[in-house]
């Protein structure tokens, strides 16, 4: 994901062109379904949530601060909360449903078999299970360090360590992108 | 400085803000130190990339039929948005025809009503001077019919050897008038006045216009044993006759 097509994709949105939503999906439309997924582990559901997120993104597309936030961060956020809203009015349940339970880190779907998910796959299993529970109960569930650990019951110190490597873990894997993107970021 | 930089990091408060569960309060906090302090500016980018990195690991194949359906309710959004706007551009037109209608309504009743004040004033006054010119002849015409008015001639001196007028006394109706009939050239700044001195007192009548006196019987108040007179005072007319320039008289 090129900084320039961000740019290019935040400027149709505020133009408010079609285009950008035809590149929003064709760029970031994995990776939210994904997140929805993720969230609310049914892969039905969380087409219905993709939907309803972008076409909250279309209406408040005006609402994007480029300063604030990166695109991918600001879908991010609308998918997730979209998603959790979806959970919420579905299950009749507790929000206990949102729990982590560690076979799900393993539960990729049927599509991540498709070779271009392969090296994701191989990526993600190089991120020690552990770490991964941590990082899904941060990023995913929205869970502060501390709820975490009282959820999964682990000490928060150990949170805390366990974030920080996995982390570092995930650095390493996508390491010279990163510091690609970056170092593109610096140029005006 | 750094203690707090140090403890702000060590909270998850900028994990909160990243995936969008900071409450207000925290908003503004981690906004605040993300524009002050470069450690904080660079953790927020470095977790924005791990997420978006992490996100990525979870990927799952978006269905093309999907996205068809999206753009189909993203454009059916923005026709909804474009009649709404449609709407809102109507209705504002129209307010604000109605009000510049109401503006011009008003305005023009204002200044009908301020013509129809005008008119009304000019009537009344068209009335009163009516009144005044009916009385008046009315009265001309009672003296001059009156079988007991008595017309007096009136001549000038030596020093208006020209002047002639016809006065008209009916000592019964208790009415006079005078009509000068011609009066000598004067120089520019000089005019003829009349007084009628009336019980003991000398009574200003008006400056004489030689254009107009000629039809015109000019009034002069009755008294027993009234004397008039005809003087030639500055121009514009004077306060008291001037005794020596009196050019005629008449006792009535």
């Amino acid at each position: 994901m090129s900084t320039l097509l961000e740019k290019h994709i935040v400027e149709l949105l505020q133009e408010r062109n079609e285009k950008a939503i035809s590149l929003l999906y064709e760029h970031y439309g994995d990776t939210l379904l994904g997140v929805a997924n993720k969230v609310v582990r049914n892969e039905e559901l969380a087409q219905d949530v993709l939907q309803e997120s972008f076409v909250k993104i279309w209406k408040k597309s005006d609402s994007y601060d480029a300063s604030k936030a990166k695109l991918f961060t600001w879908l991010f956020r609308i998918t997730r909360n979209t998603a959790i809203d979806k959970l919420r009015s579905v299950n009749t349940k507790s929000d206990k449903e949102i729990q982590i339970d560690v076979s799900d880190v393993y539960n990729l779907g049927v599509n991540s078999t498709r070779p271009e998910f392969m090296d994701v796959r191989e990526n993600l299993d190089k991120i020690e299970p552990k770490y991964q529970i941590v990082l899904d109960a941060l990023f995913f569930q929205g869970m502060t360090q501390q709820e975490a650990s009282d959820e999964l019951d682990i000490p928060l110190g150990t949170i805390k360590s366990r974030l920080k490597i996995g982390l570092r873990e995930l650095r390493k894997i996508y390491g010279p992108t990163l510091i690609l993107v970056l170092s593109m970021n610096l140029i005006p | 400085m750094k203690d707090k930089i140090k403890q702000f990091l060590d909270s998850d408060i900028l994990e909160k803000y990243l995936v969008g569960t900071a409450n207000q309060e925290e908003t503004l906090q981690t906004e605040r130190y993300i524009s002050m302090y470069p450690e904080v500016r660079d953790a927020y980018n470095e977790l924005q990339e791990n997420l978006e990195t992490y996100a990525k690991l979870y990927a799952i194949k978006a269905p093309a039929e999907l996205k068809d359906q999206i753009l189909n309710r993203v454009r059916k959004e923005h026709v909804g948005r474009k009649k709404y706007y449609r709407l809102a551009i109507a209705a504002s037109v129209a307010v604000l025809v109605s009000f510049g209608a109401s503006f011009f309504f008003w305005d023009q009743n204002q200044s009908l009503q301020e013509e129809n004040s005008i008119v009304n004033n000019k009537i009344d006054d068209l009335e009163e001077t009516m009144r005044q010119q009916l009385e008046d002849v009315r009265n001309q015409f009672i003296v001059l019919q009156n079988p007991q008015t008595k017309k007096v001639a009136v001549k000038g001196n030596k020093k208006a050897k020209e002047l002639k007028a016809v006065a008209y006394i009916n000592p019964v109706k208790r009415l006079s008038y005078i009509n000068v009939s011609k009066l000598p050239n004067l120089p520019e700044d000089q005019c003829y006045q009349m007084w009628a001195e009336v019980n003991g007192e000398m009574v200003n009548l008006g400056i004489i216009h030689e254009a107009d006196s000629q039809e015109k019987l000019l009034a002069l108040p009755y008294a027993d044993k009234a004397i008039s007179y005809i003087t030639i005072e500055p121009k514009g007319g004077n306060q008291t006759p001037t005794v020596e320039n009196i050019v005629a008289n008449l006792a009535y």
